[in-house]
Order: structure tokens, then C-alpha cells, then sequence
């Protein structure tokens, strides 16, 4: 007796979420991803109480949802690879547009990007956006290189260049899906592809450059950058803002720079979507139009720095992020822009096997 | 009184051998990315036939085996002295000494971890002090290397050595030590004739306290270690995360406890060996 | 060679505030088997230790054959110990315990095995050679010890309560073969004990240790007959401490004493009442209260007296022995 009331404590213990009361939304998002003050706003203005919750990594993300039964009603995936994925394994509801009055608000641009994964976008709504480029510290660059490409994939793929910053440091991202893209954009191949001889000249790039990296990491480089101990990286917009706003803080103030490659550049998209399972789901609904407006994306985007996929919130933002070319980049930029597809699961394991190997120098 | 003799099996049920089955059921199953979970059941070896035909595996799992014997050794050799020096101080100020080992536990594992990563840093302290010091003027980057790997294994794993040393060094009759002096041994010579042997049950339960979580180590080598270092810790996560390739993942898994059920099985042993002398 | 094989000069010993050995001078003479005696703490071991080299002594020095040990660590000095706990080696078999020392000087091989199989012979263990220390009886593993500090034929050896470990039936067989062992060999024997009747029994010269100081040496015999203290009397053996006249004290051993049911034709008489009888086989101990309020021990073998008996003891002009103090 006394140990099936102890196995029923233990079930408890396991359940990810209290049974949600009426009138709340359990939201899983990035941390610092929401201007605060408008959660309440929004709790205050429909009487629904957020249950509000973060994550930094989109795999402890997948791995809840893929487990089933995750309890949340909003979460804010990254689209490729992890939303897509998702979406294939029918994880997410569509969503009912007409209770959607913000819809409009929307950047088409972005939509049609997004539409690639989620065909006539019916299940997501996008968030920030931004790109993969380079980082990288002005003044040791320039010691080492003083026409440096910056705003080429050459900084990072082309052997004569990298090899000249081998010893104040190099980092690339540790993901099959950023760099091997990249690596195909360089070659004048299509990023997309998933053919296994582009795949393989791809490897070849990284692995010409691989013995002048320190490290492939995917959250690394920003402590790195911003404290010094590297000199170049290749990563996510917003991750390399957020190690130049902290070396500017540092004592010693460091100047890092972020460039878009002119080659082109990946286009990252975070995605609110709410999963089949949700236990609110109109609550959702009135959250993910709540983050439609453009006040509440515009003071989201000052929080942390990105482009929102909300062209209403362009007018509300403060010059200084609404004119800079780096989030907010100007149209021929754009054109470059691409997005890759999720591919088989076949096709997934073999790029990664040969990520690993390339990594590993074998 | 029922109850209370159940409760160890009861612990093991719930907390072991359930969740070992579900992997393995996991694990005989085919990767199903269309479905929640991403699992589809079945009786298939096909998972861990594919680990024994890619060299990757066996590759990841030889360089942890590599990483987790070089480790053990040397958390061996500085675990030693230090539980020969506690053994052999004042009965008062052991567990003062013992509390200084066991101490960084009070902090999180993790944090101690990233503690290392400023220490080891290109313009970290260890860094600083070597150009301060002009001892070496160039000292390159300790960080992202097997080195780094190791220290941090060491580190980390070092009480798991040194708490099962003391207990059998302790133990140890002194006058065993008077009387190999006494019939002319060294002391260098009366350790390596006595002291060693007889904690040689103290030495195999540390190493294996040590050998078997370094081998399936993943914090350590994915923050301290390089690209090139690939153990089969992070090959699991990959399987996981990267290919969200549930069955596969838990193939691995299952078989990183298999290999490693030699050693502690071995572990068990001595325990219980140690256990029939003391009564 | 000649002279002492040990010499002790002004030796002390402290432990914080406690003095184990306090300047201590000693003679020990070659082929001796020399017993130190006294009570617990009294301050044996610790000498015995400062012998073998385990206690660095605070003051004064030990010359071994000549040879000025100070400084000379256990490992190098020509003597052996056997502990009380015998100390075997447990991991190694009986033929590795008693090898243990030879090895150490790089012995090995043929000559090894002939001198630990001779030792072993010599012990009457040879069939148990190949056996851990836990799978022997007590006395065979005081017979390993004895034979592994034995092998190097030390010029001193050193044994720290013998036969302490052992129970009372072997303890008197393993005396003779110490001392058979002792006489065949020639070496001298330093022995700790605190059992007076194994150091009477053994010893060719014994010390009587009392807080941490040697109280008297001699033969055994001398020790017991003519003690001279008051502690030693009492320490060695069973002795009626009397009052002599001029406030002096006296010794009477109570086999010196006549005890008899009609006053005896002897300088001294008194009489008295049997208070306790101890029958010990050979003889019977009498507690008798005298008239004048004593009380005194005798010894008789005469089995016919009971308790509550009247009674008269006597003893002759030199039978008690005059102390010191």
C-alpha cells in the first residue's frame, strides 16, 4: 500500500508541468528571448497567467517534445534543423489563422524563407532572424593581415587566410548543417545539396582548413571572442553581437566585428509553434498573436539585438538596429540569403558521420 | 523489516533495470523520425550490427579507453601520495584532510569544469603567469587539447582515488613497516614489497572508480578537450541530438555498459573479497 | 671481541610529558639472554625500541658491538626484532616471510632457498612453506617470526613479549626452545616481558624496568633472593615485607617460613591464625593472621592444615633479606 502511494508520488515527480488550470500557457523559449514588461502586459490585458520557462539549447528542446507529452503550449524551435524535423514527425497543430488578427503583421520575405520548411505556413510563426557569418577581433586581424577578406567565406575556408590566424585562434561552429552549406556556397556549389560528391568536396574544404582551427563549438566562440582567446570565428549574428557588446564592456576593450559573408549567407529563423499536445491550445493561440504585434516584437528585438520577422515592429525599432546593415541588411545582401532542406533520415546520419570525421582529422 | 530488505531490489527495479530495458527495447527498434517518440519497436539487431561495421564507433570507443587508462593512471599517481599522506598524518587532523578532498564537491561539477576552461585559456591565469613569470615567453593553449582532457578527468574523478587508497592504507599495520626495516629494507624498498601490495585492493576499486565514468565521460572532453578528441560519449550525443537517432543512441549506450560490465563486475569482486576478509 | 655486546649509555626517552626512559645505563654481556622486566609502561618496550632503531632517543646513546648506533636507521643496524604481534608479512607465504630479509641484502637463488629451508627445519615448520601466515595455528606463526629474524643471524635479537600472544600450554614449551634455540645459536637475546615467572624461567640476566628507570640487574636467582627494593621484592616473586628493627625493612620469602601447630625451636616465632589457603599443587599458600595484627604468607607442603587453625610461624636469623629502602 504504502509503496504504491510512493510509486504515485514518483509519477507526480516525473510529470513535466502541473495539470494547467484554466486560464494559463506554459511557453518554452530561449532565455532573454521576451521583453519582460510585455509578459505582463499581456497577463494583465487577458487575465491568462504565463507559465514561463527557458532553455539554451535547441537539442534539450527536441528530445522533450520527441518524448511526447511535453505539457507546453508554445515553444520556439530554431526552423533547420530542428523545427523541420519536428514538423515531419507531425509534433506541431496548424494553426487557425483566423484567430491570427496579426498575421498581417508579418514580413513576406521571411514567410517565403519560412515557407520552405513549412509549406504554405501553416504551423509556425516566425520570431528573430539572422544570419551565419564571421566573427572576429578588428585589431589582431588587422596586426596579422591588414587586407584581410572579412566579408568573405575565403576568411574561414581559403588556407592561405585561416592559417595566418592559426595562433591567436580559430573557431567554427560544431554543425554539420552551418558549416558543410557553407563550405558547398564557397565552392559555387548549391548549399542545398545532398549529393554525396558535393558533400564530399565540401568535407574537403573544411578539412584543408581544420588543422588551423582550435576548436568546432557551438556556443564556445562567444566567450572566446569576447574574452581573447580567439581571433575569428564563424557563427550566428546574434551570438557574435552579444560577444561584441561584451568585449566592449571588458576592461581591456576588444573590438569585435561581424561581417556577412558577400558569397551568401545561411538564413536562421526561430519559429513559435504550438505542439499537438498543447493542453491550452486557444491560450496559445492568443500568446502567439500577442507576439505578433509590433510593440512586442519591436521591444524584443531591442532586448536582444535581432531582426524580428515582423515588418510592422521596423517602424517602432530605434534607428540604430532598424538602419544597421548587419541585422537589418539591405536588399542585394538579402538576395544571397539561403536556406537548406531537412533531407532523409539517411541523408542526416551520413552528413553527420562525415562532420565527425572531417572534425576528427580521419 | 519486509520492506526495508526489498528496498534495495525495489531501488534496483525502478531505477535500473527498467530503465535498461526500456533502452534496450529502444535500442532493438528501427529510428522512426515520422513518429513521437521517434521509436519504432521491433526485435531488430540491425543497430548494433551497424556499430561493429563502422570504424567510427570502435574508433570513439578506443581513443575513450585511451583517454579513461592515461587518466586513471595519472589520478593514480598523484592519488597516492596524497592518500598515503592522510593515511600517515595524526588521527586528529584526518578528517580535516579527508573533508579537503572530498570539499569541491560542494560545488557544481559543471562549474568547476568551466573554472578550468578560464584557468587553461590562451589568456587564461595558468597563461598569464607563465609570460609574467617569463618562464615561457610563447606557452600556446593548454585548452582543446587531450592534455587538457586528462587534467580535467583527473580533477574531477581525483576523491574517487583517493577515498578507497585511504581506507586501505589506513588500515595498514605500521608495525608490517618496522619489521621489513628491521630486516634491512629501505623504506622505498619496504613500500614496494609491502605498502603496495597490500593496498593493492585499495589501488583496483580506485582505478575502477575512476576508469569506468571516465570511459563514457562527455562534459569534460566536449568543454575542456579538442575537435580531433572523439570518445564515445560524444558519439552518443551526436547519435542523439545531432541525428535525433533514438535506437542507435541507446544501441551505443548499451553497449558502452556491456564493455564496461568487465570492470565492474571485476569492482564487485574485490568489494566482496574485501568484505569475506574483514569477517 | 670483547666488551659488552650492548651498551647503553644515559638513554632517555620522551613522549610529550610522559618519560618512557629515563637515563638509562646498561651493560648487556655477549651470548646473554637478557629479560627486561616491569609492569606495563614502565618503559621495556621502549627501550627495546630504541634497541632496534624505531625511537630516536632524546638524550644519551646505544653502542651495539662498539658501534655507536645513533643516527643509524633500523634498516641498517645488525639486529633483528620479532614483535609481539609477529608481524608476518600476510601477503607472502611462510618460506617469502622468512626469505624477506635475505632478499633484501639481493640474496637470491639456491643459497636462499637452502638457508630458509634449514630455518624452517630448524623450527619444525618445513612442511608449511608454501602457506599464508592466516592459515597457520598461533605457535606456528610465532615460529615464521622467530625464524625470519633469526635468518640473518643478527649479533643481537630482540623480542618483544615472546609469548605473550600464545596460550598458557605452549607458553611453556616454547620457553625451553627459546632457550635451547638461544644456547644452540650463541646469540644474545634481549627479551621484553612483563610475566616475572618467564623471565625467572628464561633469563641468564634479568632488569627490572620501574618508571622507566632499571631498578637492579642480575641472575635470576640473585634478583629473587636478594631483591633490592621493596618493588622488586614485591615485583618478583611473593614476599612478606617486614619492619626490622632500626627502621629497616626486610624481605621474607614465604617458603623461608616454618609453619607449624606447636611453637618451633627458631629465632623467630609468632602466632597466629589461618585466615585463606591457596593449595597449588606442590605446596599450599597459607595467609596467617598474627596475634600482634600482621598478616604474613608461608608456604607449606604439608597438606594437613585447615582454615581457622591455630598456628605458629618461624624463621631463622638469615632468612629475610635486608632492603635497600
Amino acid at each position: 500500500m504504502r509503496l504504491l502511494r510512493l510509486a504515485s508520488l514518483l509519477a507526480l515527480a516525473v510529470a513535466p508541468l502541473p495539470v494547467s488550470a484554466q486560464g494559463s500557457v506554459n511557453v518554452y523559449n530561449w532565455s532573454d528571448y521576451i521583453a519582460e514588461d510585455q509578459l505582463k502586459a499581456f497577463e494583465k490585458d487577458t487575465g491568462i497567467k504565463v507559465n514561463y520557462t527557458t532553455y539554451d539549447s535547441n537539442e534539450i528542446l527536441d528530445a522533450k517534445l520527441k518524448t511526447g507529452k511535453s505539457g507546453y503550449d508554445v515553444v520556439v524551435p530554431t526552423a533547420s534543423p530542428f523545427f523541420v524535423r519536428q514538423l515531419a514527425a507531425g509534433i506541431y497543430q496548424p494553426l487557425d489563422k483566423a484567430k491570427l488578427k496579426n498575421w498581417s503583421n508579418l514580413d513576406p520575405e521571411i514567410l517565403a524563407a519560412l515557407a520552405k520548411y513549412d509549406p504554405g505556413n501553416a504551423h509556425g510563426v516566425p520570431w528573430m532572424w539572422g544570419t551565419t557569418g564571421i566573427g572576429y577581433n578588428v585589431a589582431e586581424i588587422r596586426k596579422r593581415l591588414p587586407d584581410a577578406p572579412v566579408d568573405s567565406l575565403r576568411m574561414i575556408f581559403d588556407p592561405a587566410v585561416v592559417s595566418k590566424f592559426k595562433d591567436c585562434g580559430v573557431m567554427l561552429l560544431d554543425s554539420a548543417t552551418d558549416v558543410l552549406p557553407a563550405a558547398l556556397k564557397y565552392l559555387g556549389l548549391d548549399p542545398d545539396s545532398k549529393k554525396p560528391e558535393d558533400l564530399a568536396k565540401a568535407a574537403d574544404v573544411v578539412k584543408a582548413v581544420r588543422p588551423f582551427v582550435r576548436k568546432f563549438h557551438s556556443s564556445e566562440y562567444i566567450n572566446a571572442l569576447a574574452g581573447g582567446n580567439i581571433c575569428l570565428a564563424f557563427g550566428f549574428s546574434g551570438d557574435v553581437f552579444q560577444a561584441r557588446d561584451r568585449a566592449a564592456k571588458a576592461k581591456d576593450k576588444r573590438e569585435i566585428a561581424y561581417a556577412i559573408p558577400k558569397e551568401g549567407s545561411l538564413l536562421w529563423i526561430d519559429v513559435a509553434a504550438v505542439p499537438k499536445d498543447a493542453p491550452n491550445p486557444a491560450n496559445a493561440l492568443r500568446f502567439l498573436d500577442f507576439l505578433m504585434e509590433a510593440k512586442v516584437a519591436a521591444a524584443s528585438s531591442e532586448l536582444t539585438g535581432y531582426a524580428n520577422g515582423n515588418k510592422a515592429a521596423l517602424a517602432l525599432l530605434p534607428k540604430d538596429i532598424s538602419s544597421n546593415p548587419l541585422i537589418y541588411p539591405p536588399a542585394d545582401v538579402r538576395a544571397n540569403f539561403y536556406t537548406i532542406t531537412a533531407g532523409t533520415p539517411e541523408q542526416t546520419r551520413e552528413r553527420t558521420r562525415l562532420w565527425t570525421a572531417v572534425k576528427t582529422g580521419r | 523489516m519486509r520492506l526495508v530488505i526489498a528496498l534495495p531490489f525495489v531501488w534496483l527495479g525502478v531505477f535500473f533495470l527498467l530503465p535498461f530495458a526500456l533502452v534496450l527495447a529502444i535500442a532493438l527498434g528501427a529510428n522512426a523520425p515520422d513518429s513521437v517518440p521517434p521509436v519504432e519497436l521491433g526485435l531488430s539487431p540491425k543497430n548494433f550490427a551497424l556499430l561493429f561495421t563502422d570504424d567510427l564507433y570502435l574508433a570513439a570507443w578506443l581513443t575513450s579507453l585511451r583517454i579513461a587508462a592515461v587518466s586513471t593512471l595519472a589520478a593514480l599517481l598523484l592519488g597516492y601520495p596524497m592518500a598515503y599522506a592522510i593515511a600517515r598524518a595524526a588521527p586528529a587532523r584526518r578528517p580535516l584532510l579527508l573533508m579537503l578532498v572530498v570539499l569541491p564537491f560542494w560545488t557544481s561539477f559543471l562549474i568547476r569544469i568551466y573554472a578550468w576552461m578560464g584557468l587553461l585559456d590562451e589568456n587564461g591565469l595558468l597563461n598569464q603567469f607563465l609570460r609574467w613569470s617569463g618562464i615561457v615567453a610563447d606557452p600556446g593553449t593548454l585548452l582543446g587539447t587531450e592534455w587538457a582532457v586528462h587534467l580535467g578527468i583527473v580533477y574531477a574523478y581525483l576523491p574517487f582515488m583517493v577515498l578507497p587508497l585511504y581506507a586501505t592504507l589506513e588500515k595498514l599495520d605500521v608495525s608490517l613497516l618496522e619489521a621489513a626495516a628491521d630486516l634491512g629494507a629501505r623504506p622505498f624498498a619496504a613500500f614496494l614489497t609491502i605498502t603496495l601490495p597490500l593496498s593493492l585492493p585499495g589501488i583496483v576499486a580506485g582505478c575502477l572508480l575512476v576508469f569506468i565514468p571516465a570511459v563514457g565521460e562527455f562534459v569534460i572532453p566536449d568543454l575542456l578537450g579538442g575537435t580531433g578528441t572523439l570518445m564515445i560519449g560524444k558519439v552518443l550525443w551526436d547519435e542523439f541530438f545531432t541525428n535525433g537517432d533514438w535506437p542507435l543512441a541507446s544501441a551505443v549506450a548499451i553497449c558502452l555498459l556491456v564493455l564496461l560490465a568487465g570492470p565492474i563486475a571485476l569492482f564487485q569482486r574485490q568489494q566482496a573479497k574485501g568484505l569475506e576478509r574483514r569477517t | 671481541m670483547s666488551g659488552p655486546i650492548v651498551r647503553i649509555e644515559g638513554l632517555a626517552k620522551r613522549f610529550g610529558a610522559v618519560t618512557a626512559v629515563d637515563r638509562v645505563d646498561l651493560d648487556i654481556e655477549r651470548g646473554a639472554l637478557f629479560a627486561l622486566l616491569g609492569g606495563s609502561g614502565c618503559g621495556k618496550t621502549t627501550l627495546l625500541r630504541l634497541l632496534a632503531g624505531f625511537e630516536t632517543p632524546d638524550g644519551g646513546r646505544v653502542l651495539i658491538d662498539g658501534q655507536d648506533m645513533t643516527g643509524v636507521p633500523p634498516h641498517l643496524r645488525p639486529v633483528n626484532m620479532m614483535f609481539q604481534s609477529y608481524a608476518l608479512f600476510p601477503h607472502m607465504s611462510v618460506a617469502d616471510n622468512v626469505a624477506y630479509g635475505l632478499r633484501r641484502e639481493g640474496g637470491g637463488g639456491a643459497e636462499t632457498d637452502r638457508r630458509v629451508g634449514e630455518a624452517l627445519d630448524q623450527v619444525r615448520l618445513a612442511d608449511f612453506a608454501k602457506r599464508r601466515p592466516a592459515q597457520l595455528s598461533g605457535g606456528q606463526r610465532q615460529r615464521v617470526a622467530l625464524a625470519r629474524a633469526l635468518i640473518k643471524r643478527p649479533k643481537l635479537l630482540l623480542l618483544d613479549e615472546p609469548l605473550a600472544a600464545l596460550d598458557r600450554k605452549l607458553r611453556e614449551g616454547t620457553r625451553f626452545e627459546l632457550v635451547r634455540l638461544q644456547a644452540e645459536l650463541g646469540l644474545t637475546f634481549v627479551m621484553v616481558t612483563h610475566d616475572q615467572e618467564e623471565a625467572m624461567s628464561m633469563a641468564s640476566t634479568l632488569a627490572v624496568m620501574d618508571a622507566g628507570r632499571i631498578v637492579q640487574v642480575g641472575a635470576p636467582h640473585d634478583v629473587y633472593e636478594r631483591p633490592a627494593s621493596r618493588f622488586v621484592a614485591g615485583f618478583i616473586g611473593l614476599a612478606n615485607i617486614l619492619e626490622a628493627p632500626g627502621g629497616r625493612w626486610v624481605a621474607l620469602r614465604p617458603e623461608k617460613i616454618v609453619l607449624s601447630a606447636a611453637r618451633p625451636d627458631l629465632p623467630h616465632a609468632s602466632a597466629g591464625k589461618v585466615v585463606d589457603i591457596a593449595y597449588e599443587g606442590a605446596r599450599s599458600l597459607c595467609r596467617v593472621a598474627l596475634d600482634d595484627g600482621r598478616t604474613m604468607l608461608a608456604a607449606t607442603s604439608d597438606g594437613a592444615f585447615r582454615r581457622g587453625q591455630d598456628v605458629w610461624l618461624g624463621w631463622a636469623a638469615d632468612a629475610g633479606h635486608p632492603l635497600d629502602e
